[in-house]
């Protein structure tokens, strides 16, 4: 039997092995380019100078101060030891890889290879760990420190209801200076009411002397009658103008707790105040005990109520932008529809530019076009409406044109034989046609359009977004964790439902 | 009668589809068209109710020239002349029986009937169209559930509501398998000499020709190369098949595909 020759046509290499290899060394790739391995050469030079360029941007970062290049190496080296380190070998590694795979293609001893692009990702892997600042060792020693507004958002109910307070008060003037400027009236004591005399009703405030020391003021033994029993009693402070606050005393506010009869007795120090230089003749302050207790069942707080209120508002203009996002992308994804456009060029013309102009919008996000929309209409819900709008439009508008693209021709030609008019073929053939994924599609869309606008409020874009950032940025982690539950309610709600009318429909 | 004339169909892209075909039918003919693969039937039925207009030539029924009619005298012509398709051409999603009453487009008030709103008597009619081909049952399925057969027996049935002269069945046997294919041919058969409606039909299997079409013409590459009645069709020489259907054709007997088609 006759042996033939299968004759393989290679072309011959532009450069002997050895020259490649030395090439190659110089200049990694360009050696393989040399060897007419164009494809392997031109990725091999774009991959080991990018793999450079970065590396040299990283070095400078780590040593910015250091002028020439060896005292910046060896500045970074000694703060990322082992990444710049690491860099560094799998650098000289590459090197020497590709100068023997030079030789190896360069003598046919091998073709193909992808064991040195593996190496080239790993190399890419871990200089891309290294710029985005992964730090695990912290993500998980500074857990801890997660945990108290996480614990908070998880299980926020406490501050979600709240009962109505009653407030039980009794108070007693006191004249600030001395007993001769004349004492106001002691109280009467009526039965039934709380009760509140001090002795003495006058004295001095606290004061502060040069050094910043606090010269105790005089002490008011205070008597209360006729409060709650066993009940915490707030004392507070009315200066001359009538601005109340809690005193301390020894590091805590001023409070007594009542005894069994519902009386207290307790040493008030006269705090300190600054007396207003306007002030003449009899300075009057006022010391008042107060009992506050909570009555009645529990009601929602506010915290509630605002959450409720804006969850609604949430869902609705997740509707609204999903009505006005298809009634508008109808008409527009008819332009948008090959098989409906390609009559002439013109039709093609409009075919192309709304497909980009789509294209365009739907790559831009919804929260930058609320961020636009919000300079446009200003803060709230309808700045959230635009740009959800304007990018339902968009998404729909591909998504319907799709749509009308994949309809199928043979029923339109069978109305048509029928003798029906245009109308009729479109109420027959081509509507029937359409409903599927119309609905489809809109559903879905309503579903992200409610989801994305419980986020749009973060820019200022209304609905449950704008309190939530509010609710963070106040540290109130409780009322925060009432949004994101509602949030999560609402969401998955709408996604069940979502898929159910999907289901019934399709 | 029905009239071809010199009829010409070059496509947008220069195929040449029809080639200056004539031929004439009578009323009440079972004609059959065969051809290979793209030798240009689809085109050819699809003249005749003007789903695509002729380049050239003219096409004449019952003494006038329906090749250049527009508007309501176009679906005046079309609501005449019911048309079956290979693959049923059903609105899948719409029920069996809007499917069928979709044949009476034709003749309703327009505005009416884009509300899917159709009078007792057509729907009434729609039923007997059902019973005619043996699937009343099935009226309130949606046509998507039906089975190839009974889907393209709603073809039929659709048809039927159009009160037509004439039936023009593109392939109508194709998808189906061969008992069903004796089923549905029986029904246009039926159709054809209990009511003397013209039918023009193209079809694949030999033994299906030879047993209904009543006349045959052949094409080939657009280009009439073959006519003759049922007697003619079964005498058919070698060389004039091979005219048909090409020089590397086998002749093969019932229930399988004749040559040439792959
Ligand atoms: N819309 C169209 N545009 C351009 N060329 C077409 C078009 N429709 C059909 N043709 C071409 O016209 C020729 C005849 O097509 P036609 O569909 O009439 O053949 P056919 O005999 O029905 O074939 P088949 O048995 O495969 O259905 C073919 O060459 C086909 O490619
Ligand atoms: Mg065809």
């Amino acid at each position: 039997m006759a042996s033939r020759k299968i004759e393989v046509v290679e072309k011959k290499n532009l450069v002997s092995p050895p020259v490649a290899v030395i090439i190659s060394v110089l200049f990694p790739g360009l050696g393989h380019v040399l060897i007419r391995k164009l494809n392997r050469g031109l990725l091999i030079m774009a991959s080991i100078g990018t793999i450079i360029g970065l590396f040299l941007w990283r070095i400078d970062l780590l040593a910015h101060r250091e002028t020439d290049f060896i005292s910046q190496y060896l500045k970074a080296l000694s703060r990322k030891g082992f990444f710049i380190g690491f860099i560094t070998l799998a650098i000289v590694i590459l090197w020497l890889w590709v100068a023997r795979d030079t030789y190896l293609h360069a003598t046919r001893k091998k073709k193909g290879g992808f064991a040195l692009f593996a190496f080239i990702l790993v190399m890419f892997f871990a200089i891309g760990w290294q710029i985005s600042e992964i730090d695990l060792k912290k993500a998980v020693t500074k857990f801890p420190d997660a945990w108290p507004p996480l614990s908070k958002i998880l299980w926020p109910w406490e501050a979600a209801f709240t009962r109505a307070t009653e407030e039980l008060s009794a108070s007693t003037e006191i004249l600030i200076g001395s007993e001769d400027q004349g004492p106001p009236p002691i109280p009467v004591e009526e039965p039934g009411k709380p009760y509140l005399r001090s002795t003495p009703n006058f004295g001095k405030l606290s004061s502060l002397d040069e050094n910043n020391n606090v010269i105790k003021g005089t002490i008011l033994h205070l008597t209360g009658k006729n409060f709650k029993p066993n009940t915490l009693t707030q004392i507070w402070w009315f200066d001359a103008l009538g601005n109340e606050f809690r005193p301390r005393q020894d590091g805590k506010y001023t409070s007594v707790t009542t005894d069994d009869k519902g009386n207290f007795e307790y040493d008030l120090v006269m705090p300190y105040r600054l007396i207003p230089p306007s002030a003449e003749g009899k300075i009057l302050n006022k010391v008042e005990a107060r009992q506050v207790t909570e009555v009645g069942s529990l009601i929602p707080a506010d915290p509630l109520k605002l959450t409720f209120s804006l969850i609604i508002e949430t869902i609705f203009m997740g509707m609204m932008a999903t009505f006005f996002g298809i009634i508008l992308s109808i008409p527009i994804s008819f332009l948008a529809a090959r098989n409906i456009m390609k009559g002439s060029w013109v039709t093609m013309l409009i075919y192309f530019i709304t497909r980009t102009v789509l294209n365009i919008i739907r790559s831009i996000e919804p929260l930058i076009w609320a961020l636009i929309a919000v300079v446009w209409v200003g803060l709230g819900p309808f700045a959230g409406i635009v740009a959800l709008t304007v990018h339902s439009i968009a998404a729909l508008g591909k998504l319907y044109s799709e749509a009308i693209e994949g309809i199928d021709h043979g029923p339109i030609e069978a109305i048509q034989a029928t003798g029906a008019n245009w109308l009729q073929t479109i109420m027959f053939a081509v509507i029937p046609q359409m409903i599927p994924p119309f609905v489809s599609f809109s559903i879905y869309r309503w579903d992200i359009n409610v989801r994305m606008s419980t986020v749009i409020g973060l820019v200022g874009g209304g609905g449950i977004g704008f309190l939530l950032v509010q609710y963070i940025r106040l540290l109130d982690y409780k009322a925060a964790g009432i949004a994101v539950w509602f949030i999560a309610l609402t969401v998955s709600i709408l996604d069940y439902v979502s898929a159910e009318i999907r289901n019934r429909f399709v | 009668m029905l009239e071809v004339k010199n009829l010409t169909k070059i496509y947008n892209d220069g195929t040449v589809a029809l080639d200056d075909v004539s031929f004439t039918v009578e009323d009440g003919e079972f004609l059959v068209i065969i051809g290979l693969s793209g030798s240009g039937k689809s085109t050819l039925l699809r003249c005749i109710n003007r789903l695509i207009d002729p380049t050239e030539g003219q096409i004449i029924w019952d003494g006038k020239d329906v090749t250049s009619v527009k508007g309501a005298q176009l679906r005046n012509l079309r609501r005449q002349v019911g048309m079956i398709f290979q693959h049923f051409n059903l609105v899948n999603r719409s029920s069996v029986m809007n499917n069928v009453l979709s044949g009476r487009l034709g003749y309703v008030d327009p505005w009416k009937s884009l509300l899917y709103k159709f009078s007792p008597e057509d729907r009434k009619k729609a039923m007997e169209s059902l019973q005619m081909v043996g699937i009343e049952d099935q009226a309130l399925k949606r046509a998507d559930e039906l089975s190839g057969g009974q889907q393209q027996r709603v073809g039929i049935a659709r048809a039927l509501m159009q009160n037509p002269k004439m039936i023009l069945a593109d392939e109508p046997v194709a998808s189906l398998d061969p008992v069903l294919a004796h089923t549905i041919l029986g029904y246009l058969e039926k159709l054809n000499l209990e009511r003397n409606i013209t039918v023009m039909c193209s079809l694949h299997y030999l033994d299906l020709v030879q047993r209904y079409g009543t006349r045959v013409i052949g094409l080939r590459d657009g280009k009439l190369v073959w006519e003759g009645d049922n007697n003619a069709i079964k005498k058919m020489s070698d060389a004039e098949f091979k005219n048909i259907y090409g020089e590397e054709a086998e002749r093969v007997s019932a229930g399988s595909l004749t040559g040439g088609e792959v």
